[in-house]
């Protein structure tokens, strides 16, 4: 009987077991099988951490290595409003002072709010999460540090229970956190401030985070981003209870990958040099704006490009519309510098020689039912006096002689009515109209530069293929890609776009182009002492609403030196002068202080034989004291 | 056929001492072990995120430093300090610049290096 009841009992306590065990391998079976995916997440939470690694912006330099942009690392000081209760006053008072905020505005910032949206939803201004400031320096973030750990809150914390004590402890180190980040600085303010840009920044939510970065806006900046931007890193790692890395659990580490250097033509030192020009310009003639733009003829190299007004882009309150790069946005008439392209082309064509003898019709020409007129009332001239004059009616006829089709053909292949391709944002492309279009008098306006509109880099780019045997070469303002040690990834080679005229008419283009920078010509003003000038002036009446009007011109002289042996060509164009307003008179004499100052600068030997298109008597005079200027 | 044990000698027998000795030495010496590399890993792990820290400080340092440098040495810096101090200086006019020519075909004129003479 006793034995029958032992066994029983035995079997009650083995079917318990057995269903204590089944269960608990169910519990396993759930917990390891069927929701592994969930709960791995869950644990991978408490400790796995993603860190994203920005990666530092690439440097703007110029052709000598000077730093026209470049990123400074800086923090964005945080706070976690949960641990800092009812705190927000001391806190705020120790840390005010380094984030040049005011006690009240940071008190504000660190207290938890609840309200709710348009939408009726209840939001917060972060419970976990505000930010107190950017752009604050590595020094000031530590200074804030020190404060944070020598808070005192009038209580001794000996004698507080442990969780009041942890408290404090955790609003001493944890309440106010900094997190990298980058500010782009422009050393030289002002300097190359449109070719190189301005930048803005951008917040994109990684993980629940919002990471800000910076995105160029203009010039370069905005140009070459992908180059400049580099690639993110990242870190997937694992941390102990106090938020401290564990090094030998990190999963997966990728370096954030830097962003390029980008090397610019252009020269700071010359840059500048026509930035101070311009600037006096500004002051004498009272233009609404001046550009000037310095070339390498042979290379289509720019060394300085520069447009006032303009910004600093430390500032983003300067920048203003007012501030664009007018050398590549804005199209004008060009007025006489356009006679350059029917000149040559008549002479490249064959049509007519410099010799060859124009009637200027004693400044009165009717033609189309127009009556054309030059300044001063010229009769007969030759193709060499009709470009140092600036007749508009011997350039008109020499457009006659040369054709529509011609005409449109040269001024085509000189680049005008398309975009040069230069690597700067919102280039115009001008207004060449086809054929088709065009009145019958165009044929004689286009030759004198009105009925067709230019940027000032086409017109430049047109006087540097003369200057270059014909050439017509792209303009180039990024020189080359680099890594930050220095190593060249790209090299930027000039390119060739096409011969427009021979050199034989190139050599006749400068000849013709040499006397306009003499007494005779209209841009005396312009003449070096010690290189040979060749150029040309144009002074356009401006025409709003489809009428000239009278008392606003654009002026401009462009020109290069030495005239025989090229190495710089150079534009200034100022829009309503006020002092004065021909090119030759105004623009002139702008050109020789940034030649002059150039020149020595880039130490461009004088010419060997001391031509000049200075008068002998001058010449002579400014041999024997070399600080004699032309008047 | 095995011994009686009761027959053995009453001596202590070291063997199975030195055997359990040596077991729970080893067993200590793996554990003290292990909690060693475990407080090497985080010790190591702690000197490495001090020294990312630097490095990365060091490289900001190192770039803000040159960028001083870069900015100090720049044309438009110097030409503004020049007209700050008011040193009376001005560009080199053309005409002030001795330009020599470079002397080809004198190199072979040059006496000739004697034979015996030490290299570097």
């Amino acid at each position: 009987m006793s034995n029958k009841l032992q066994v029983r009992r035995s079997l009650l306590l083995l079917g318990f077991l057995g269903a204590a065990f089944a269960g608990l391998g169910y519990r396993l079976v759930d917990l390891q099988v069927l929701r592994h995916e969930e709960l791995s997440t869950k644990a991978g939470q408490n400790t796995q951490r993603e860190y994203w690694q920005a990666p530092r912006r690439g440097d703007i330099l110029d052709a000598n290595g000077n730093i026209l942009a470049t990123s400074i690392s800086v923090k964005t000081v945080c706070a976690d409003p949960s641990l800092i209760g009812n705190c927000q006053p001391v806190v705020a008072h120790a840390i005010a002072p380094f984030l040049s905020m005011s006690e009240a505005e940071l008190i504000a910032k660190m207290t938890p709010r609840v309200g709710r949206n348009a939408k009726g939803d209840t939001v917060t201004n972060g419970l976990h999460y505000v930010r107190l400031g950017r752009n604050v320096p590595e020094d000031a973030w530590q200074h804030i540090v020190a404060a944070m750990t020598n808070l005192s809150f009038g209580v001794d914390e000996k004698h507080l229970p442990p969780t009041e004590r942890s408290f404090y402890r955790s609003l001493r180190l944890q309440a106010v956190f900094a997190e990298p980040d980058q500010l782009r600085t422009y050393p030289g303010g002002r300097l190359a401030a449109q070719v190189v840009g301005f930048p803005s920044m951008e917040e994109t939510n990684i993980s629940g985070r919002l990471v800000s970065h910076i995105v160029g806006r203009d010039g370069v900046e905005f140009m070459m981003q992908s180059q400049l931007a580099g690639v993110a890193g990242w870190r997937v790692t694992e941390t102990d209870r106090q938020q401290r890395e564990l090094v030998a659990l990190r999963d997966e580490d990728v370096n954030a990958r830097d962003g390029m250097n980008v090397v610019l033509t252009l020269d700071a030192a010359v840059q500048n040099i026509v930035e101070d020009e311009l600037a006096k310009a500004m002051v004498a003639h009272k233009p609404k704006s001046v550009t000037g733009i310095v070339m390498r003829p042979r290379t289509g190299e720019i060394l300085a490009m520069v447009s006032l007004p303009n910004y600093d882009p430390n500032l983003p309150n300067t920048i203003t519309p007012e501030t664009r790069n007018r050398v590549v946005t804005d199209v004008v008439e060009p007025g006489s510098t356009f006679k350059i392209v029917v000149v040559s082309g008549a002479l490249n064509s064959g049509r007519t020689k410099l010799t060859d003898q124009f009637d200027c019709e004693h400044g009165h020409f009717a033609f189309a039912g127009r009556t054309l007129h030059d300044h001063e009332a010229y009769g007969m001239l030759s193709v060499k006096d009709i470009i140092m004059k600036s007749s508009n009616i011997g350039a008109a006829k020499i457009g006659i002689l040369l054709g529509e089709q011609g005409l449109y053909d040269y001024a085509w292949n000189f680049g005008f009515g398309q975009r040069s391709g230069i690597t700067l944002p919102g280039e115009a492309r001008g207004i060449l109209y086809p054929i088709s279009k065009w009145y019958k008098v165009s044929l004689a306006q286009i030759p004198m530069g009105h009925g067709v509109m230019v940027t000032r880099l086409q017109m430049l780019s047109a006087m540097a293929a003369i200057a270059n045997g014909g050439w017509l070469m792209q303009p180039m303002i990024i020189k080359r890609l680099q890594e930050r040690d220095g190593s060249v990834v790209q090299n930027y080679r000039p390119a060739r776009v096409r011969q427009v005229i021979s050199e034989a008419a190139s050599k006749q283009m400068i000849e013709a182009l040499k006397t306009v920078v003499t007494k005779e010509g209209t841009a005396y003003g312009a003449a070096l002492e010690h290189y040979v000038v060749a150029g040309k002036t144009g002074t356009a009446q401006k025409a709003e609403n489809g009428v000239y009007v009278r008392g606003k011109y654009v002026s401009s002289f462009i020109g290069f030196f030495p005239a025989d042996q090229p190495e710089l060509c150079i534009s200034v164009v100022m829009d309503e002068p006020l002092e004065g307003y021909y090119g030759g008179k105004v623009c002139g004499p702008v050109f020789r202080g940034i030649a002059e100052r150039c020149a020595s600068y880039l130490n461009i030997p004088a010419d060997p034989t001391l031509t000049t298109n200075v008068p002998l008597a001058n010449a002579a005079l400014s041999l024997r004291n070399p600080r004699t200027r032309i008047p | 056929m095995a011994k009686n044990r009761k027959n053995l000698s009453a001596g202590v027998r070291f063997g199975p001492v030195l055997k359990v000795v040596l077991l729970g030495g080893l067993f200590c010496v793996a554990g003290v072990g292990y909690v060693w590399q475990k407080s090497e890993i985080a010790r190591l792990s702690q000197q490495i995120r001090e020294r990312e820290k630097r490095l990365v400080q060091l490289k900001d340092d190192n770039k803000r430093l040159a960028d001083q440098i870069s900015i100090l040495h720049s044309p438009p810096r110097l030409d503004l300090r020049a007209k700050e101090l008011n040193l009376g200086l001005s560009p080199a006019l053309p005409l002030q610049v001795v330009r020599l020519v470079e002397p080809t075909g004198q190199w072979s004129r040059l006496p000739a290096l004697p034979r015996s003479g030490s290299r570097p």
